[in-house]
């Protein structure tokens, strides 16, 4: 009796279980979009001859089926918690949670990466740089699993190998080392990113390297929307949101910020509070990913520009060196040709200043 | 199409359950041949026809040889259905191993055909060939009915990655087979089992055993660990598939052989071979093997007959020389120890079951490895011949990492938690009534989440 009980327990259970996840996942709602991993969700294929005799058309389903199976992030957030909690990996999919924050595994230094992105800075130096007076400095940003992997003994690539092997790379720029300025506490616990009110004084150090002395005082102002950051949506894991904060004050407020990504200056603000609200929220400084910006400060207390090469870290710590420059302007050549650059900015006497983060140095092949 | 995907899991087997089970009795294998038909379709949309093609040819063959039994022409049926068979086996799996060989012993430069190899055609062009030599034989009479041959060689819980399913085993149950709770309940658990082993375990060790090629902080133990890993993802995997395989076959009524007996813990390398991949076996042994003779010719012969076993075994595997050289390997393993090593290991147990692991993980160290020079430098480093150092910072970290996957290989690859359980049950009947439903329904939700965020997971045993 028992037995039987058992048995039909197993089929009913089994068999509800693939009956509701089923018809939730076709009659379910289907989004465009995933909020969490920040990405275009596939769409349903279309049904030809030649898509199902080349195969496309069961792949582009298989693709469907994954992306809108009905409560994909739990699913995904049970997985997570699954291979960090039951079976003891100490990641998963790269990534990991230690202390409360979530970070990425670098383990691998790439020769090839680096190469690429010291071949990139050259080319930058040779093209534009090297027949002028320009000041050319040097930085990297350190991410978040240097000061994890040193607390943990978490496997980690040599980070000093990769600044020392960058350095030898770029003997014409002058380095500016910052990594003793940080802490895994200036870092968001759910995003790549560093905070920027807990980078005044990386700030300070890189504008004292270039003969500037940024001192001025900013109101730390805090975002009224919960911050989850781009390792959140990877891992899927509950974890508490970040609180996003950005200085500001009205030197910045008088700033004339323009994006230049269609070709045509477009005005923008120093901090977009429209993509504060938007999906990544972190992109409200200067205008997120665009290719080039340019910052006018009617406020100078010199006439003096700076060129910046630049990721995504960059966005947050140029507003804090914008006090003494008349003209600064970003670069991103992930965006944009690095044989492009000529176009819009005419390297004379100013500052440059490449900016770049280990996980970017490390995982160059975006850079153009 | 994967077991292991949610487009099976959730779309193809509920709508396949629900066309089985609405339809009268006559018509289930007819929707078994159609769904196979899609089931393959859906990763080989072309070479549907060419399987399509080898079950008419052995269908007609088949006829014949009843037809002319005792006369040439029934002869003449066989040779052609294996010809036929066969030969298109060469083609599409082996032809460009062939060219390549030729190329090299005669200098020349043949272009290679670089044909996409057809999923499961290893293992349909066995199943064709067993029904032709069985109707051959006298062992089962011809089928007439061709969908009953077309849904047995296609029947998609075995098609890709077998196990390799005699006709004489299931010609009966293509006629009549029974449906119940209780089996489609134990085929439930079986099924879920072997996706377990497939998603937890294989999938997993896999991962390390990329780790460790692509790691540029190699050690004498990490060779140890990728050896490991890989000879427990390999039984994970495909005796999972076996599992999933065994466990349809249930829900649909049939019962398949089992393909895997716990090979792990094998005292000798003969023993290995009785519990490893018993379906390719016991067809090498009942299709080759002794119509060779097997072992009652002269030794030489008998040898000679081993050898020339491991050979197709290993190549078989594969079209490459790292396949014949693994096959080959075990042929002397089996040679030495029919001839001295044997006694000893029956006396010395212990003993027997290292040589056995340290054997097998070397032979899975020459088969999966990319080419021979990889291989050889492992199973050196193995054995610290190539200056390795004993063990590096990524080892330990990885060996961390990975240490309860391999706790949890280790011992589901023995009897143990079988046994555990059998005795929980009698013990504790009513507990394990409602504690096994529920740990069913939560490892296959848990499967699931492991789906919904990986991404490609192909099993090993396609390309074979």
């Amino acid at each position: 009796m028992k037995y039987n009980f058992k048995n039909t327990a197993s089929v009913i259970g089994t068999g509800l279980t693939v009956a509701i996840l089923s018809l939730c996942g076709i009659f379910g709602n289907k989004s465009d979009f995933s909020e969490s991993e920040r990405r275009v969700l596939a769409k349903l294929p279309d049904v030809s001859t030649e898509t199902v005799f080349s195969g496309r058309f069961m792949s582009d389903f298989e693709d469907y089926a994954l992306d809108h199976f009905p409560m994909r992030d739990t699913f995904r957030g049970i997985k997570s918690a699954s291979v960090l909690g039951i079976f003891g990996q100490l990641e998963t999919n790269g990534l990991y949670m230690q202390d409360g924050y979530l970070a990425k595994a670098e383990t691998e230094l790439s020769d090839e990466m680096l190469n690429h992105a010291a071949e990139r800075f050259q080319y930058i130096h040779d093209t534009f740089l090297k027949d002028t007076e320009t000041n050319v400095y040097f930085s990297i940003i350190p991410d978040k699993h240097y000061f994890l992997s040193q607390e943990s003994g978490r496997l980690a690539l040599d980070y000093n190998e990769l600044v020392s092997e960058m350095r030898n790379k770029t003997e014409y720029m002058e380095y500016i080392d910052i990594f003793p300025l940080l802490s895994i506490e200036d870092y968001y616990r759910t995003d790549t990113h560093w905070r920027q009110e807990k980078i005044t004084d990386v700030a300070a150090a890189i504008g004292s390297a270039m003969g500037i002395n940024p001192d001025a005082e900013y109101a730390t102002l805090e975002l009224d929307k919960d911050f989850y950051g781009v390792y959140y949506g990877q891992l899927a894991l509950p974890v508490e949101p970040d609180t996003l904060f950005y200085l500001n004050n009205s030197i910045l407020d008088e700033c004339t910020v323009k994006s230049y990504n269609t070709g045509v200056p477009v005005e923008k603000s120093m901090y977009d509070m429209e993509k504060a609200q938007g999906r990544d929220p972190y992109e409200m400084f200067l205008c997120g990913s665009d290719a080039l910006v340019t910052i006018e400060n009617p406020n100078a207390t010199t006439n003096r520009e700076l060129v910046v090469f630049r990721d995504s870290f960059g966005s947050s710590l140029i507003p804090l060196l914008v006090e003494e420059y008349s003209k600064i302007t970003l670069v991103d050549i992930r965006y944009i040709q690095s044989s492009a650059i000529g176009s819009f900015v005419e390297f004379e006497n100013q500052d440059v200043l490449f900016l770049y983060s280990t996980l970017i140095l490390n995982n160059s092949l975006g850079m153009k | 199409m994967l077991f292991s995907s949610i487009t099976f899991l959730y779309y193809f087997f509920p709508v396949v359950l629900i066309l089985y089970f609405i339809v009268p009795k006559t018509l289930k294998n007819t929707v078994l041949l159609i769904t196979s038909l899609v089931f393959y379709a859906w990763g080989e949309p072309k070479y549907v026809f060419l399987m399509v093609f080898s079950i008419i040819c052995g269908y007609i063959c088949g006829l014949l040889i009843e037809k002319f039994r005792g006369k040439p022409a029934s002869k003449i049926s066989l040779i052609a259905s294996c010809v036929i068979s066969l030969s298109m086996l060469c083609y599409f799996k082996y032809a460009d191993f062939f060219i390549t060989n030729f190329n090299t012993a005669t200098g020349l430069s043949l272009p290679l055909l670089k044909l996409a190899l057809p999923i499961g055609i290893s293992f349909y062009t066995f199943q064709i060939l067993s029904y032709t030599v069985d109707v051959y034989r006298g062992d089962v009479p011809a089928q007439r009915n061709p969908v009953d041959l077309a849904a047995y060689v296609t029947m998609f819980p075995q098609l890709i990655a077998g196990p390799i399913v005699r006709y004489s085993d299931v010609a009966k149950q293509l006629a009549e087979r029974s449906h119940s709770i209780d089996k489609t309940a134990c085929g439930i658990r079986r099924f879920i089992c072997g996706l377990s082993k497939k998603i937890f375990i294989a999938n997993v060790l896999g991962e390390l055993a990329g780790l460790f090629l692509a790691s540029r902080q190699q050690s004498v133990l990490y060779c140890w660990m990728y050896a490991a890993a890989y000879s427990l993802q390999i039984y994970f995997d495909f005796s999972g598939y076996s599992d999933m395989a065994v466990g349809l076959g249930k829900i649909l009524g049939f019962d398949f052989m089992e393909n895997f007996n716990y090979p792990y813990i094998s005292s000798s390398i003969t023993e290995f071979w009785r519990r490893w991949h018993i379906s390719l076996g016991s067809w090498f042994r009942d299709y080759v093997y002794i119509p060779l003779g097997g072992n009652r010719v002269s030794k030489l012969k008998w040898f000679r007959n081993i050898f020339v076993v491991w050979m197709l075994t290993g190549f078989w595997h594969g079209a490459d020389w790292n396949f014949i050289v693994w096959g080959l390997y075990f042929a002397f393993f089996l040679i030495l120890e029919k001839l001295w090593l044997g006694k000893f290991l029956s006396k010395y147990k212990a003993i027997g079951h290292c040589y056995v692991l340290v054997a097998v993980m070397i032979s899975f160290v020459i088969f999966g490895m990319p080419d021979f020079g990889l291989a050889f430098d492992c199973i050196k480093g193995m054995f610290g011949m190539n200056g390795l150092p004993l063990a590096t910072a990524e080892t330990f970290y990885y060996l961390r990492s990975y240490a309860v996957i391999f706790a949890i290989a280790l011992i589901g690859a023995t009897p143990l938690p079988k046994k555990l359980y059998t005795m929980a049950e009698k013990k504790f009947t009513a507990v394990t009534a409602i504690a096994e439903p529920v740990a069913i329904v939560i490892l296959f939700l848990l499967a699931t989440a492991y789906l919904v965020d990986g991404s490609f997971n192909p099993f090993l045993y396609f390309r074979f």
